[in-house]
């Protein structure tokens, strides 16, 4: 088909797309093409599978779908019903998830930090959650790819977690960044400004570099900010992979052996009917969330796999972690004027380590924040409740406040999790997902120092009063990766236990989240699992059940 | 009624400079202010009397008054979602509905009158209490009082009110910026198109007085 769709300024994606008979199998069906789903039907293509991506939103033209206006651009995100409870109840919609090719990569900061290779190993080293079944250095390689491919902006020297540089050069900072850098030098907290951000200091292919407009958390109309529908999708495209649009994943089909088939979905067409159709495959890739991808697998159940599919473990959908992003900010004498610049552009992990000093294990990191008016007035609003005059007397303030984000690690619990409600069911009569997150005492005591820090940093820049309100961000967790299959839900090629042919590569498979913004990780895991695929599919290993790892192998 | 700190604001004047798509989403919101479709007559005065004091605009003229209550409306009468719903909140048409009749009931109460009906001052104690969760009121036995008012009540009727121009006029927020960008990224400066701030906040008072 003729795909015509602007992905940034002067750059037309006027191309011939390749397509699938649905009745005929696929060597791969994705599901979700975001960060994992995007890089691997990327690298799949290329090493010759057939691929299909089906995607449940349409391509946000960047001419035509995105604007530069905060109210307006609702149609990034998922919004269907989701029901959020617990002791903080997440809010879900806007901010996490999104809709349309590129997934949450069209709308997400940009920021594109590594793990550090102590996130791999908690357990051994802080006797809380769990190893990874694999060690930085298997994924060193692919995160150097992907800071290549975004491309990723940063420091020469990067000096946290193991020592790296960044291809493109530091972006440009605004004054609210400039306020964490600031208050970082006075305290003697080191630093870095200008990335590591996925929005390249400098013109990349078509894409025109950032002019600085600041709303990158509702879609990059620029074309700037490395969002996977102007990263890997058109390359994907051009080697031959379909993206389907449109397409509502509801049930992954096994036959009788106990392999998957196939992916059923509901393709919405443009004049809004709705057709169920199913795409064969010969494997199949979940890579939907961590929110829709335990639910598209606990509404796959079936006589053979009656708990849900892959889940003989019973985890599908447990260990739900979401980062604590706490919003702190400071209002300065001086004009800030926050809006300019994207807010992604100066962090500091100077405390993202276990630190025996503290009472709590793991820790944090302090980013640049810029919220527009609307999530100013909401910081605002849900601090102390303000309204009337005194909410607009606050917000006058606005040019004058200056944010710090922090990042930090809320451990994995089998107490925060996803699960099908039992009687809510969405537009298509499927079961929504019900989001069960609580927050246990060192997540809590960590927010709190995370808090206190940023405090401490922006005062020390010049801030004259302080404000906070919790936040959560980056959803990940709910199919985790691991040794065994009693112990997981994925091996460490994020291959299923259960049905030799069925991965799932999104941020579902992390057995801890560390104190970084997840996307790169999942796209280096994603990178990984492909090289892995291009060996092992000829070998025949798809037709037989991973063998395990042994903890402490890697 | 606050101080004006940035008098000369004007972001509607940069429309040129906007790209279509854009324009077109600000302006519909500045021009075509959706009919009342969904709350009845009743429901809407109590929830145009809450816009009211949640955010006052008695002395500006009529025509610089932002709306608020009628897109709230909309979104209830076209079930626009924003993706969840607390699992101890109905949805929320439900939850507007219920929360309306909460502030009469809340109203009737306290003050013997409907929500509307109330001084501005007497407003505010009800909402103090809801805010508390010390609001009088079967409702609220099935609502939980705090959580509606500040994490979906305000936070609908402020998102509305600052997704509007005028409301960025009054904060000096320079709007949207594409293609033209911005180029004024150190010490908090201004674009040549964007608005001063007064000195002080021009009303005379030194602002670090006000709270």
């Amino acid at each position: 088909m003729r795909l015509r769709v602007n992905l940034a300024s002067n750059w037309l994606l006027d191309t011939e797309m390749r397509e699938y008979p649905p009745g005929e199998p696929v060597d791969f069906c994705i599901v979700g093409t975001g960060a994992g789903g995007a890089v691997l039907a990327q690298r799949l293509a290329r090493y010759g599978f057939s691929v299909v991506a089906l995607e449940a939103g349409p391509w946000h033209d960047s001419e035509t779908d995105m604007v530069s206006d905060e109210a307006g651009s609702g149609r990034l995100y998922w919004n269907d019903l989701r029901i959020t409870g617990g002791t903080e109840p997440l809010e879900l919609g806007a901010n996490n998830s999104g809709r349309g090719v590129g997934g949450s990569t069209v709308h997400y900061a940009a920021f594109c930090p590594r793990l550090h290779p102590s996130d791999f190993r908690a357990r051994t080293l802080d006797d809380v959650a769990t190893d990874w079944p694999l060690a930085y250095a298997e994924l060193e390689p692919y995160y150097a790819a992907m800071e290549r491919e975004y491309p990723v902006s940063g420091p020469a020297h990067w000096p946290w977690g193991k020592p790296h540089g960044y291809p493109y050069a530091p972006l440009e900072a605004g004054t609210a960044g400039q306020m964490l850098v600031k208050g970082c030098v006075r305290l003697g907290i080191p630093v870095a400004a200008g990335g590591p951000v996925g929005i390249p200091a400098g013109r990349v292919g078509k894409r025109p570099h950032c002019i600085m407009r600041g709303f990158c958390l509702l879609g990059c109309k620029v074309g700037a900010k490395s969002s996977m529908h102007v990263t890997h999708i058109p390359d994907a495209i051009e080697h031959g992979a379909e993206i389907r649009t449109d397409c509502l994943a509801y049930e992954v089909v096994v036959d009788n052996h106990g392999f998957a088939t196939g992916v059923r979905y509901l393709r919405t067409d443009s004049g809004g009917g709705v057709h169920d159709e199913t795409q064969q495959a010969r494997a199949v890739v979940v890579a939907g969330y961590a929110i829709e991808t335990p639910r598209l697998l606990l509404n796959s159940a079936s006589g053979r796999f009656p708990d849900g599919l892959a889940n003989s473990s019973g985890l599908v959908g447990r260990f739900l972690m979401a980062q604590a992003a706490p919003v702190v900010w400071g209002r300065f004498p001086f004009m800030i004027r926050q809006y300019k610049a994207p807010p992604a552009c100066a962090s500091t992990e100077e405390f993202y380590e276990t630190d025996r000093r503290n009472d709590f294990v793991r820790g944090y990191s302090l980013q640049s924040v810029s919220p527009l008016p609307i999530a100013m007035s909401h910081l605002i609003t849900d601090e102390g409740g303000l309204f009337g005059d005194e909410l607009l007397r606050a917000m006058q303030d606005y040019n004058h406040y200056a944010c710090v984000g922090v990042l930090g690690e809320i451990l994995p619990d089998e107490r925060n999790f996803v699960s099908l409600h039992p009687t809510v069911k969405d537009q298509y009569g499927l079961p929504v997902p019900h989001v069960h997150f609580n927050l246990f005492d060192n997540d809590r005591r960590l927010m709190d120092a995370g808090v206190g820090r940023a405090r401490t940093v922006l005062e020390a820049a010049g801030a004259t009063e302080t404000h906070w309100v919790p936040r959560y961000a980056h959803l990940v967790g709910t199919c985790r990766m691991g040794f065994t299959p009693e112990d997981s839900v994925v091996d460490r090629y994020l291959r299923s236990w259960d049905v030799p042919n069925l991965f799932v590569c999104d941020g579902s498979v992390l057995p801890t989240q560390g104190s970084a913004n997840p996307a790169l990780t999942i796209s280096a895991l994603a990178a990984r699992t492909a090289d892995w695929i291009r060996d092992a599919a000829p070998r025949g290993e798809l037709r037989r059940r991973p063998d395990f790892a042994v903890p402490g192998d890697c | 009624m606050i101080p004006d700190r940035y008098p000369d604001a004007e972001i509607l004047a940069q429309r040129g400079h906007w790209d279509r798509a854009t324009r077109e989403v600000v302006l519909d919101r500045v021009t075509n202010i959706p009919e009342f479709r969904f709350f009845n007559d009743g429901e809407r005065r109590t929830l145009e009397a809450l816009c009211a004091c949640v955010v006052p605009q008695d002395s500006r003229p009529p025509e610089r008054c932002v709306a608020i209550a009628p897109w709230i409306d909309q979104r209830c009468h076209e079930a626009l979602l924003d993706g969840f719903r607390f699992d101890d909140m109905p949805d929320e048409r439900e939850s507007w509905r219920a929360g309306l009749a909460g502030l009469d009931e809340t109203a009737g109460e306290l003050f013997q009158h409907a929500f509307a009906d109330l001084t501005d001052d007497q407003r505010r104690t009800v909402l103090q209490a809801i805010d508390g969760g010390e609001s009088p009121g079967d409702v609220w036995g099935r609502l939980p009082p705090r959580r509606w008012w500040r994490q979906f009540a305000l936070r609908q009727i402020v998102a509305v009110y600052y997704s509007h121009p005028y409301a960025w006029n009054q904060i000096g927020f320079g709007g949207p910026a594409y293609p033209r960008g911005y180029a004024s990224l150190n010490h908090g400066a201004t674009e040549p198109w964007e608005p001063r701030e007064v000195e002080g906040d021009g009303s005379g008072e030194n602002r670090e007085d006000w709270r």
